[in-house]
């Protein structure tokens, strides 16, 4: 059914939708508004508005609003992060496990792997529990105990799939396993079992015969006969039908897990078991008490006797095994469809029709792997549960390998989905990383989409993001999260941060625009900020022309500021020469060697003077055609200071070159 | 399951026509037809307003966000014929470019791939299509497509990014070559490929199968595979995914994906391409997703009461 948005008028508006990365967008709106040629009359008015003539300039403004709408909202529940933390550990132990171990020991694996799952899935229905408890909200307490609910069905139906098609229990220990999952999931009777067991004189109890007959119908023979014993005590008169019944009970044959019997064997023993307790029936032995007769009746697997005790066994599929156990205990599994099919007919009998959870475990008892996996992404709010058990379920190399029309499987698909979900979540992400690598076919490039959606709210998780692209050789996103980060910290006017990015970036462009912001400071200030950074820039200097000069530029001052001067002033020179230095930079660079020129001691060379006249002049030429007028008395006036500076440095050169040095 | 996790209340004095999220997730822009331009800080359930943007002197139709490598750089277009491309400097948003080349409102606005630059193509009621692209130094370059669509342009929207050949990674400071397509739908029923080729704009394909206006374009995500998939949708009710094969973009195949009762608006994509949200006049959105077996389902189909998103009040009869 369509989902209603809260507040949403449909009279007056029409919703649109645009996806953001993880969230939607509803906004409410008009179609074909007023505004000219954009818009233009539906040919179909819609009934529910007469007006929605397009003319009609200035409709009701009204609040304008815009939702924002998630569709995976288990995501955010706290209670449930423990699932998918835990889950996502067995997960990648799974994917790493030695596929090497064959036959049982690797079946034994799996069925382990399994039970972790299940004993997560426990471990948060008890968080849940404890949450639902002690939450004052009856709101958010409903809310808790619903998802304790979903919780206990996926763990009975993950236990079903795990006893069927994990441990593919064979005939025998099938019928074993299927007692063990109805006593632990069937609880709605314990209360009452607590109840007439902690009760002075259970026997007394107008519930007793009622726990007994749980005992019975759950196969806890023991359990069973311990309670009767009691009733014995108390009525001497039934003594001799107590031991009857007591004994067959003693005797009934169970399978059992180890080899100590064939089916066979076990067949003929229960075969003659149940010739015994029949003459004992017919006998009329049990007559005077309707109770112990009709425990009789269902040794004897009487579906009439079993069923009168619906109550007590509350769903159709304890009924079944109930009905196997005393019927047919050697069941074997593919034989399970019919009971199942008609064991929930019989149970339902017509007055209520199955619910998706029974239809679920009816899928599974016909082994119908696809269908249970169908029907739980139907039913379920999200996808972890599929995606996980398809997964132990693939590893058990059970789902045959049709190929889905877009080239991936089932097992990597619902990965996919699961995956992607956990992307919309800050932290929860990371996880996603991990499932997205082992999606053998899609998953390189849904990781590649998906890691570019998360938001660099800080360096570090800008540094992470890093990493995992890295890891993987995403060079693409690692480029562009390293020019995202460049732009933002030159927005912030952290320049050194911005350069060091844009070289990681190996973005040319961007480092030459971060080193004209740095000359440009510098020409502003004086100074050099981020000097570490400029200072180190090792062969990253070579990304860029600018950022080459950056750093040869800041070599010279730091060769000033030795007192290296020959060597400063060679590099002064080789800047403009070698045409390192943008023209715009000239000026200053001229302008840095005035000290040098009028240094004491003679620092230019002739043919360097010569190189320095030659740079001044190439610069005054170009500069006379443009901005003349314009031209301040600064400019001026340090073109003349220059202009002399090496003259006199040019004339005491030449004396001292010309002069021959005594030895 | 779709739930409502934020109302945002922008204020608008007149009817909001496009809402769009951030490359993150993290900002909402909004836009209407009382000229303005609105930017909404929307972490964590909030809603503090950034920015009030005006500029326009008439309804503002569509906004754009350009990729943030490129810093906070939003488009709008509007009926004043006017494309706005604004930017954030220093916390602050302002008008950075003001295109005004069109003769008549400028109806869709949508950025390239970041791999090609800033780009920005924006289709118009005067039929023409225009592409603006930064040279940078607060300087565009403007191309323009002259009678792209007979009557007018409603939308454009771009091809993914895919380099043809190997995609080995490119020494610093080369652009690899790229083939920059885009798509268009128009007052002629139309939807159009445009390919550049040799720096001019050509028009490479023709795909005919709507009866009306096409009133939106969307060209879905790339997830590697060979086949190129575009959605347009139709005055005439009928949204259609085409799908094309082979990587030279010449056999193009239309599939219906549903024919709705009343005019379908827009179509977008997930980012990861498997879902498409069908905005109608008929006061629903609705989700599809491409099913096992190669059929588009409406997912509020397939998974009872997951997706379908609707205005109507649930007393009243879904429509499909």
């Amino acid at each position: 059914p369509p989902q209603v948005v809260p507040g949403a008028d449909p009279a007056a508006r029409q919703l649109c939708f645009a996806w953001g990365p993880a969230e939607g967008l509803v906004c409410e709106t008009r179609f074909g508004r007023a505004g000219g040629s954009r818009s233009r009359p539906s040919p179909v008015p819609s009934r529910r508005d007469p007006s929605v003539d397009a003319d009609t300039a200035g409709g009701a403004p009204g609040s304008s609003r815009v939702f924002v709408v998630r569709r995976d909202q288990d995501i955010y529940i706290q209670t449930l992060r423990k699932l998918f933390n835990e889950s996502h550990g067995i997960f990648m132990g799974l994917q790493r496990s030695e596929d090497e171990l064959a036959g049982k020991s690797r079946k034994a694996q799996l069925v382990q792997v399994s039970k972790n799952y299940r004993s997560v899935i426990r471990a948060c229905m008890e968080d849940m529990h404890q949450a639902a408890v002690s939450a004052r909200d009856p709101a958010l307490q409903g809310q808790y105990s619903t998802q304790v609910s979903i919780l206990s069905a996926m763990e009975l139906i993950w236990n079903l799939c795990e006893i069927l098609f994990v441990e593919a229990a064979a005939a025998g220990p099938l019928l074993l396993r299927l007692l063990d999952w109805v006593r632990l999931h069937v609880c709605d009777v314990d209360s009452m079992v607590r109840e007439v067991l902690s009760s002075e004189n259970p026997s007394k109890h107008e519930l007793f015969w009622n726990v007994v007959d749980v005992f019975v119908l759950q196969g806890r023979m023991d359990e069973a006969r311990h309670l009767l014993s009691k009733e014995a005590t108390a009525n001497p008169t039934s003594m001799n039908m107590y031991k009857i019944l007591d004994d067959l009970m003693k005797k009934m044959p169970m399978p059992s897990l180890g080899n100590t019997q064939t089916l066979t064997e076990l067949e003929l023993k229960w075969q003659h078991w149940h010739e015994e307790c029949q003459r004992f029936l017919q006998d009329g032995t049990f007559a005077s008490n309707p109770h112990m007769e009709s425990i009789c009746k269902i040794l004897l697997g009487d579906e009439d006797a079993i069923l009168e005790k619906k109550e007590l066994m509350t769903t159709w599929y304890h009924f079944l095994v109930t009905r196997l156990l005393y019927s047919h205990p050697t069941v074997r599994p593919m034989e399970l469809r019919f009971y199942a099919q008609s064991s929930m007919d019989l149970f339902l009998g017509g007055e209520s029709s199955p619910e998706p959870l029974d239809m679920i475990l009816m899928a599974a008892f016909e082994f119908e792997m696809h269908q249970v996996i169908k029907e739980c992404s139907i039913v379920l709010s999200n996808w972890w549960f599929v995606a996980h058990l398809t997964d132990l379920l693939d590893h058990c190399k059970l789902l045959q390998s049709h190929n889905l029309y877009f080239g991936s499987n089932m097992r990597e698909f619902l990965l996919l989905e699961y995956a992607s979900g956990l992307f919309s979540h800050h932290s929860l992400w990371q996880l996603g990383v991990d499932y997205f690598d082992h999606c053998p076919e899609f998953g390189r490039v849904y990781l590649e989409l998906h890691m570019e959606r998360v938001p660099l709210s800080t360096e570090q998780k800008a540094l992470k993001v890093l990493r995992i692209c890295e890891q993987r050789q995403m060079h693409e996103q690692v480029r562009s999260v390293c020019k995202i980060m460049a732009m933002k910290a030159l927005r912030n006017n952290r320049l050194g941060s911005a350069l060091s990015w844009s070289i990681r970036a190996k973005d040319a462009a961007f480092a030459t625009l971060i080193s004209d912001r740095f000359l440009k400071d510098y020409c502003e200030r004086g100074c050099f900020s981020d000097l570490d950074l400029i200072d180190n820039l090792g062969p990253s200097m070579l990304l860029s022309d600018r950022l080459t000069f950056l750093g040869k530029y800041r070599e010279f001052h730091r060769l000033y500021g030795e007192k290296r001067f020959a060597e400063a002033a060679r590099l002064l020179l080789t800047l403009m020469t070698a045409h390192i230095a943008p023209c715009s930079f000239w000026m200053t660079l001229l302008t840095d060697a005035l000290p040098l020129l009028e240094q004491k001691e003679i620092i230019f060379s002739a043919e360097q003077t010569y190189e320095l006249m030659r740079c001044l002049e190439d610069l005054t030429a170009g500069n006379t055609d443009k901005q003349k007028f314009q031209e301040d008395d600064v400019e001026t006036t340090k073109v003349e200071m220059l202009r002399l500076a090496l003259a006199r440095n040019l004339a005491r050169v030449i004396v001292k070159e010309g002069t021959v040095e005594g030895s | 399951q779709v739930s409502v996790i934020n109302t945002v209340d922008t204020s608008h004095e007149d009817m909001i026509h496009d809402a769009q999220m951030d490359y993150y997730g993290t900002r909402l822009a909004t836009c209407s037809s009382d000229r303005s331009v609105k930017i909404f800080d929307v972490r964590n359930g909030g809603q503090i307003l950034i920015a009030d943007l005006r500029g326009h002197e008439g309804p503002v139709w569509q906004v754009a966000w350009a990729h943030p490598m490129y810093g906070n750089i939003l488009a709008s277009c509007s009926y004043d014929r006017k494309v706005i491309i604004w930017k954030e400097d220093n916390g602050t948003w302002e008008k950075t470019y003001e295109y005004t080349g069109h003769d008549s409102s400028v109806n869709s606005v949508c950025w390239a791939p970041h791999d090609y630059g800033l780009l920005l193509a924006c289709g118009s009621s005067d039929g023409a299509i225009s592409l603006l692209s930064y040279t940078g130094d607060g300087q565009w370059e403007v191309k323009k497509i002259s009678n792209a669509h007979t009557i007018g342009c409603n939308a454009v929207s771009w091809a993914p990014a895919v380099v043809p050949g190997s995609l080995i990674e490119q020494p610093s400071g080369q652009k690899p070559n790229y083939v920059k397509r885009f798509a268009s739908g128009g007052c002629d029923n139309l939807v159009k490929i445009w390919k550049e080729e040799d720096s001019q704009w050509k028009e490479e394909q023709k795909l005919e199968a709507h009866s009306d206006w096409v009133r939106d374009v969307a060209w879905a995500p790339s997830i590697g595979l060979p086949t190129s998939t575009i959605a347009s949708c139709s005055q005439d009710g009928r949204v259609f995914i085409w799908t094309c094969d082979d990587a030279s973009g010449n056999s193009w195949s239309p599939k219906l994906l549903h024919k709705f009762n009343d005019v379908v608006w827009h179509v977008s994509w997930s980012i990861t391409a498997n879902i498409l949200a069908v905005s109608g006049g008929d006061n629903k959105v609705t989700l599809w997703k491409e099913s096992v077996d190669g059929l588009w389902a409406c997912i509020s189909d397939v998974n009872k009461g997951q997706g379908g998103v609707s205005a109507a009040p649930e007393g009243q009869q879904n429509e499909q």
